[in-house]
């Protein structure tokens, strides 16, 4: 579970993030929406720790991130799995280096287990037959779908994706959704995505936040965001073609 | 400026107490530093030797010039050329050489991992990414530059052999006993010593560089070119310290 409380971030001049105030769950796809540039993958680097807020409290469990030691803070990250939005795979290592990097580090399994377990991780998100070849050599969709790969090496307790279908076709988008739906589920992972697909909204949203301005505008879920009266969320949600035909049938 | 400069220092100290935190793995650890040792040692061998011998070369050409009253013994031009190597070329002029190749080399591909977010997603799976990044990089270029000065002297010497034999500008025997002339080990090894003092600031500060590159591929080469002349110029610095301290 994770607690985010008055959370603020600016650059210089620019406030990015306002008084953000959110409750992830554990076992639910935790959905940060909005358009792009709303500060969405500001707030994620702020809950992982990768930027520091200039106010607010984040809590894992029952402890601030702002109080943990470097030690503390490692062992915290070993049960983090994080697909970044331009997937940044190491360079300097194949499709199955990558996945097995964190292995490495983590764990003391021989050569052969790391390798099934990457394996394994890769077939989960289709990608096969691409063990050897170095990320310059993949597609963009590719290059996401092995990040996942990667962060799901190590079967976390929390999981953050940004954006992770943006970039891939309708297909293998929703198989996307529908993995990392599974494995929340399956395994209960505290799971938040970033997105502005309405495709994966309207399929994976447990619990959707919808952020406007660098403030927290609206929270639902993937049923009531088709009846929302939030001026700002309908014009989003609206600029679907799907989506508007089904709010224009509920009306 | 001084303010500045101690900012960067204190900074730079703390990055480097970042990279000298325990390895997770010391196997991991030990695997990146024979690939470093390549990359940074290995790959510089056929520069450092070509850039010698041609020095050992001209600097037997230059003394025997300079040195053309009879009065003096011709076998001192040898010593002198095995002075000039071993006490300021193949350490410092090496050195600079390699502030350039090396340093380029670390700060620009730290750098890039740095924009790209790999730096980032190293540090997310709970990996010291300085450690792992930079320890390997700063531990091979500082333990194993001495034996690249070694090199750098044997080959110099061995050009000015080569033009000794080639033009007869003095007799080979000559140039051989001025080589052993009153031979001073100690010099040898405050070579060494400097070769890796200024093997380990080009290291650390070309990747403290890198490693806090922001700004895209423009920031990237940014920081290559500020570790470059940053180096080279206490590179210069330490010189004169070092010789101040060892030498008188
Ligand atoms: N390092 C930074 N320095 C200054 N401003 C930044 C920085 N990172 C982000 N911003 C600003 O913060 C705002 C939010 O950016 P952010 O990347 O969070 O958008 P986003 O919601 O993820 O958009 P997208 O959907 O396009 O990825 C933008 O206006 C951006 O210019
Ligand atoms: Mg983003």
């Amino acid at each position: 579970m994770i607690k985010v409380e008055h959370l603020y971030k600016s650059f210089g001049d620019l406030q990015v993030l306002r008084d953000i105030n959110l409750d992830f769950e554990a076992g639910k796809c935790n959905m940060i929406i909005g358009a792009s540039g709303s500060g969405k993958t500001v707030l994620l680097k702020n809950l992982i720790g990768l930027l520091e807020p200039d106010s607010g409290e984040i809590w894992y469990g029952g402890k601030k991130l702002s109080d943990m030691g470097y030690e503390e803070k490692s062992r915290l990250r070993q049960k983090i799995g994080v697909l970044f939005q331009g997937a940044a795979l190491f360079d300097f290592e194949t499709v199955l280096g990558n996945v097995i990097f964190p292995m490495n580090f983590f764990t003391d399994w021989t050569e052969k287990e790391k390798v099934e377990r990457a394996r394994f991780c890769l077939d989960r998100v289709n990608v096969s037959g691409a063990d050897n070849r170095y990320p310059s050599e993949l597609s963009g969709g590719m290059q996401k779908r092995v990040g996942i790969a990667r962060a799901i090496a190590l079967n976390p307790d929390f999981l953050f994706c940004d954006e992770p279908n943006s970039g891939l076709d309708p297909y293998t988008a929703s198989l996307i959704d529908n993995l990392i739906h599974g494995i929340t589920e399956e395994f209960n992972i505290t799971t938040v995505i970033n997105t502005h697909d309405m495709n994966s909204i309207l399929e994976i949203g447990d619990s959707i936040e919808f952020i406007c301005n660098g403030t927290v505008l609206w929270k639902g879920d993937r049923h009531s965001i088709m009846h929302t009266s939030c001026r700002e969320l309908r014009t989003f949600v609206g600029a679907n073609v799907l989506a508007r035909h089904m709010i224009d049938e509920s009306e | 400026m001084i303010r500045r400069f101690l900012e960067a220092a204190g900074s730079w100290c703390l990055f480097l107490r970042m990279v000298f935190r325990r390895p997770e793995k010391w196997k991991i650890f030990w695997k990146q530093f024979v690939i470093e040792t390549d990359k940074l040692i290995l790959s510089s061998i056929i520069i450092v030797g070509v850039i010698s011998v041609f020095i050992g070369g001209v600097l037997v050409i230059q003394t025997a010039s300079n040195m053309s009253n009879p009065m003096l013994d011709r076998m001192l031009v040898g010593y002198m050329v095995r002075e000039t190597l071993v006490l300021e070329f193949c350490s410092t002029v090496v050195a600079l050489i390699l502030a350039g190749k090396m340093g380029s080399n670390i700060a620009s591909e730290i750098g890039s991992m740095r924009i790209s977010g790999q730096i980032d997603a190293m540090d997310m799976m709970g990996v010291n990414s300085a450690g792992f990044l930079v320890l390997p990089k700063v531990m091979s270029a500082t333990l194993l530059s001495p034996l690249l000065m070694l090199f750098s002297f044997a080959l110099g010497i061995f050009g000015g052999w080569c033009v000794v034999e080639m033009t007869e500008i003095i007799p080979a025997a000559k140039y051989i006993a001025g080589l052993k002339y009153a031979y001073n080990g100690f010099y040898v090894f405050y070579s060494g010593f400097k070769m890796a003092l200024f093997c380990f600031l080009i290291s650390s500060i070309s990747a403290y560089n890198g490693y806090y590159a922001e700004g895209g591929s423009l920031g990237v080469g940014a920081s290559s070119t500020r570790s470059i002349v940053v180096t080279s110029i206490l590179i210069l610095l330490f010189d004169l310290i070092v010789t101040q301290l060892m030498l008188y």
